[in-house]
């Protein structure tokens, strides 16, 4: 029997994909994760990769529109013979292409709810002590359109965080969890390359030529590496920088990471070889996290904290854009989804994209990235929770936030206790170091 | 709007569409009288019947006593033998007078002798604030009626609808009271020739849109739409509903519209409290459409207080276009 090549689902809204290209041409093998097609839905061009090893025929044409869950190839083993298409492709032009068999297979790949009492339970302590004031025990305010939804859906109105007036849940809020819910695990879990292959080895640092005093760590964020710093560098050359880079990214090796306390561990001992007995802290996002958690440890040797758009202060995170950037394998999908990275895309420049694509051209770094992904933000959440911390450190801390961040929330900023600085830009996204690398590097420079 | 043809452009005010039918129902039907206090000679406190008893004579356009209830009175009875009698009221206030004869006598008689008669009595209640008038002279008490079974009560809102209403309540075989907003009757609109129908019970959809639902009444249509083409340029996108007949009220334009939309504001001119907006909400609370439903219900009423002289207080006190503007955009902004 040949195997059936579905059009996925990628996003909520999403009812049917058009087939943009094929990789792989009529009658010729192909294995199972390798890029097949590509697909465009109204936020992105995506590949879809081979679900199984196979010889690929009855392709749908480039350019048709294939409702999800219908297939779109067939592909067929060795010597397995070639007959008839096994049925039409559904939605397109022909009379038999509406018949009622085509939509089943749609009901059948719905996302079913994932597993995830614990994000739930995490989320769900952000909901009481936010500062929509709702207390601790009080039934969950919601809409009654939100609820419907939320009971249509199988969603726990108790796990949103809800954006009406005293935290009452709405509509938006609930299809907000729904499409995090759906993009995060059936992307980064369908389309995970079939082996992510671990290795081991202690992580890649590099340290700046020059600079004289207490030397500043920096630690980039997810699915980026240590040569992101480059803007920010040029105004702090006068101290010896050290990189960082995190487990499954630059060149560091693709370590197994099973939780956010295990990469703060690898760090941690990476950060101890170093040595230091003083040094400024720079994290981005997730680095910011893994900043803060060190801080919490090692609080002697730190002159200063810096946490650019941190992870670890609410649970929210832009799911589709994390799984976005893992699975692209080609600039092409990738563009589309640097670009929700920063407020102003003509940043993202074609040969940006193609850079940064070439730095993730490995199949086994972004099957390492997917399953870091996996283990840090199940579902679209932050499965960590730093705001204790952030309320117990001493070191001076200062927290550079994007009010235009479509990857973190950047009113997450506002959980810093009075004690440490706040710098919020406005037209900034999710990387202030380099759309306003000016800025923070003056602010940067005026404390290292 | 309505169910006919339409063959041209034809503008009327609104006080001139009521006569226009009121003349064509009396052209037509020799059974048609009309009924009140200065309805003939004078020609209506408002103009409105204006020089029909110059075409009809004194029989049928009869001049009442000033005693509402005796004139509601005997139209009840005219109605009963037959004739088609439309009563006015010199202003909707006095029908306080004649509420023995609207509320014990032309709602009851048809229940209490089993069928045997009906009451196909017209009665006409100028109403609103925005003259001057004061407390006792420009109330808006539609909901005391449209609280009576057996009683219909209809408030058109355009000049169209106030002609299409009067000669449906004239086919009607039951007591139809028509609440005419006195600020509407000089408003101008298209209004075809000849005889149509407006159908009670039916609201009007008379600007689609998906945010947020207005179920508005009489003047209170005209403010919404206003707010709504504001509002608009904002990229709120208001549906409002003309709701023109408050009893029997129909229910399935208003709880599809908030299916849709998920949002809903009443706004009616009468007191808030227990108002035509209060039935609207409830109505919409306690059906599937509840489900539907993304913010609490919004009213927008008049005050708790009889309507003032001053100018300026008697715009305070019942809705106007900013506040409609106001909660609107609360409201589709989800800060409600």
């Amino acid at each position: 029997m040949p195997v059936e090549v579905i059009m996925p689902k990628v996003d909520m809204d999403m009812a049917s994909g058009k087939v943009m290209s094929w990789h792989i041409a009529e009658g010729e093998a192909v294995s199972k994760g390798e890029p097949l097609f590509d697909i465009e839905t109204d936020k992105a061009a995506m590949e879809v990769e081979a679900p199984a090893d196979g010889i690929l025929h009855h392709m749908a044409p480039e350019g048709a529109e294939i409702p999800i869950g219908t297939p779109c190839a067939w592909l067929y083993a060795e010597g397995e013979e070639v007959g008839e298409q096994p049925k039409p492709f559904a939605g397109m032009g022909g009379d038999t292409a509406r018949s009622s068999d085509a939509k089943e297979p749609a009901e059948e790949t719905r996302v079913e709810p994932p597993e995830a009492a614990e994000t739930e339970t995490h989320a769900a302590e952000t909901a009481r002590t936010d500062e929509t004031g709702a207390a601790d025990g009080e039934r969950t305010r919601a809409t009654p359109a939100a609820r419907a939804l939320a009971k249509e859906e199988d969603i726990d109105l108790s796990s949103l965080t809800g954006s009406g007036p005293r935290g009452r849940v709405q509509a938006e809020d609930v299809r907000q969890a729904i499409k995090a819910r759906a993009s995060s695990p059936s992307v980064m879990q369908a389309s995970a390359p079939a082996v992510f292959r671990p290795e081991t080895g202690s992580l890649s640092v590099t340290r700046s030529k020059g600079g004289t005093g207490t030397p500043v760590v920096l630690i980039h964020g997810f699915a980026s590496d240590s040569v992101s710093w480059a803007p920010l560098e040029a105004h702090i050359r006068h101290r010896p920088l050290i990189r960082i880079d995190l487990p499954a990214h630059g060149k560091s090796p693709k370590l197994r990471i099973d939780s956010f306390a295990d990469l703060v561990k690898t760090v941690r001992r990476a950060f101890d070889d170093l040595d230091l007995s003083e040094a400024h802290l720079v994290g981005h996002s997730l680095g910011g996290a893994v900043c803060l958690a060190l801080a919490d440890t090692r609080s002697k040797s730190l002159s200063s904290l810096t946490l650019i758009a941190p992870a670890g202060l609410g649970p929210d995170i832009n799911g589709d854009a994390l799984a976005g950037i893992c699975r692209a394998s080609r600039a092409e999908s990738l563009g589309p989804w640097l670009r929700s990275l920063v407020a102003n895309e003509d940043i993202v420049t074609d040969s940006y994209t193609r850079l940064a694509m070439a730095a993730r051209s490995e199949p086994n770094l972004r099957a390492a990235q997917i399953a870091l992904a996996d283990a840090l933000f199940p579902d679209g959440v932050q499965a960590f929770d730093l705001r204790a911390a952030l309320e117990r450190i001493d070191t001076p801390t200062r927290v550079i936030w994007g009010r235009k961040d479509a990857i973190i929330p950047w009113k997450h900023a506002l959980r810093a206790p009075g004690k440490m600085a706040l710098h919020l830009f406005d037209d900034v996204g999710h990387m202030p170091q380099l759309e306003a690398a000016d800025e923070v590097g003056k602010i940067i420079h005026s404390i290292v | 709007m309505n169910a006919h043809s339409k063959t041209d452009i034809r503008e009327l005010s609104y006080a001139e569409a009521i006569r226009e039918a009121m003349d064509i129902a009396m052209a037509n039907d020799e059974r048609v009288i009309l009924m009140g206090e200065d309805i003939g000679v004078y020609g209506g406190a408002f103009g409105v019947t204006g020089d029909l008893i110059e075409k009809y004579g004194p029989d049928r356009v009869m001049d009442t006593p000033i005693s509402e209830l005796g004139g509601a009175g005997v139209a009840v009875g005219a109605a009963l033998t037959g004739l088609r009698p439309i009563f006015e009221f010199q202003f909707s206030d006095f029908a306080t007078l004649g509420m023995e004869q609207i509320v014990n006598q032309a709602a009851k008689i048809r229940y209490m002798l089993g069928g045997a008669v009906s009451v196909p009595v017209v009665m006409r209640f100028p109403a609103g604030s925005g003259t001057g008038a004061a407390a006792q002279h420009s109330q808006s008490l539609e909901a005391w009626t449209a609280h009576v079974p057996g009683l219909k009560v209809v408030q058109p809102a355009t000049p169209e609808d106030a002609k299409g209403l009067l000669l449906a309540a004239l086919e009607d075989p039951d007591p139809v009271m028509i609440y005419e907003h006195k600020i509407l009757y000089k408003m101008k609109g298209h209004v075809p020739e000849g005889h149509y129908t407006t159908p009670i019970g039916k609201a009007a959809i008379v600007r689609e849109g998906k945010d947020l639902t207005i179920v508005a009444t009489a003047i209170m249509v005209h403010k919404a739409l206003e707010a709504a083409e504001k509002l608009a340029a904002e990229g709120i996108d208001v549906e409002v509903i003309d709701l023109r007949t408050v009893r029997p009220m129909d229910r399935e334009t208003v709880l599809a519209s908030v299916r849709k939309t998920g949002r809903l504001i009443c706004v009616y001119e009468g007191v808030k409290t227990l108002g035509v907006g209060a039935e609207v909400s409830a109505m919409v609370a306690e059906s599937d459409a509840f489900d539907f439903l993304d913010a609490p219900i919004v009213r927008l009423g008049g005050a708790e207080c009889p309507i003032p002289y001053n100018p300026e207080l008697e715009k305070a006190v019942v809705p106007q276009v900013p506040g409609i503007i106001d909660a609107a955009r609360n409201l589709a902004k989800g800060r409600i």
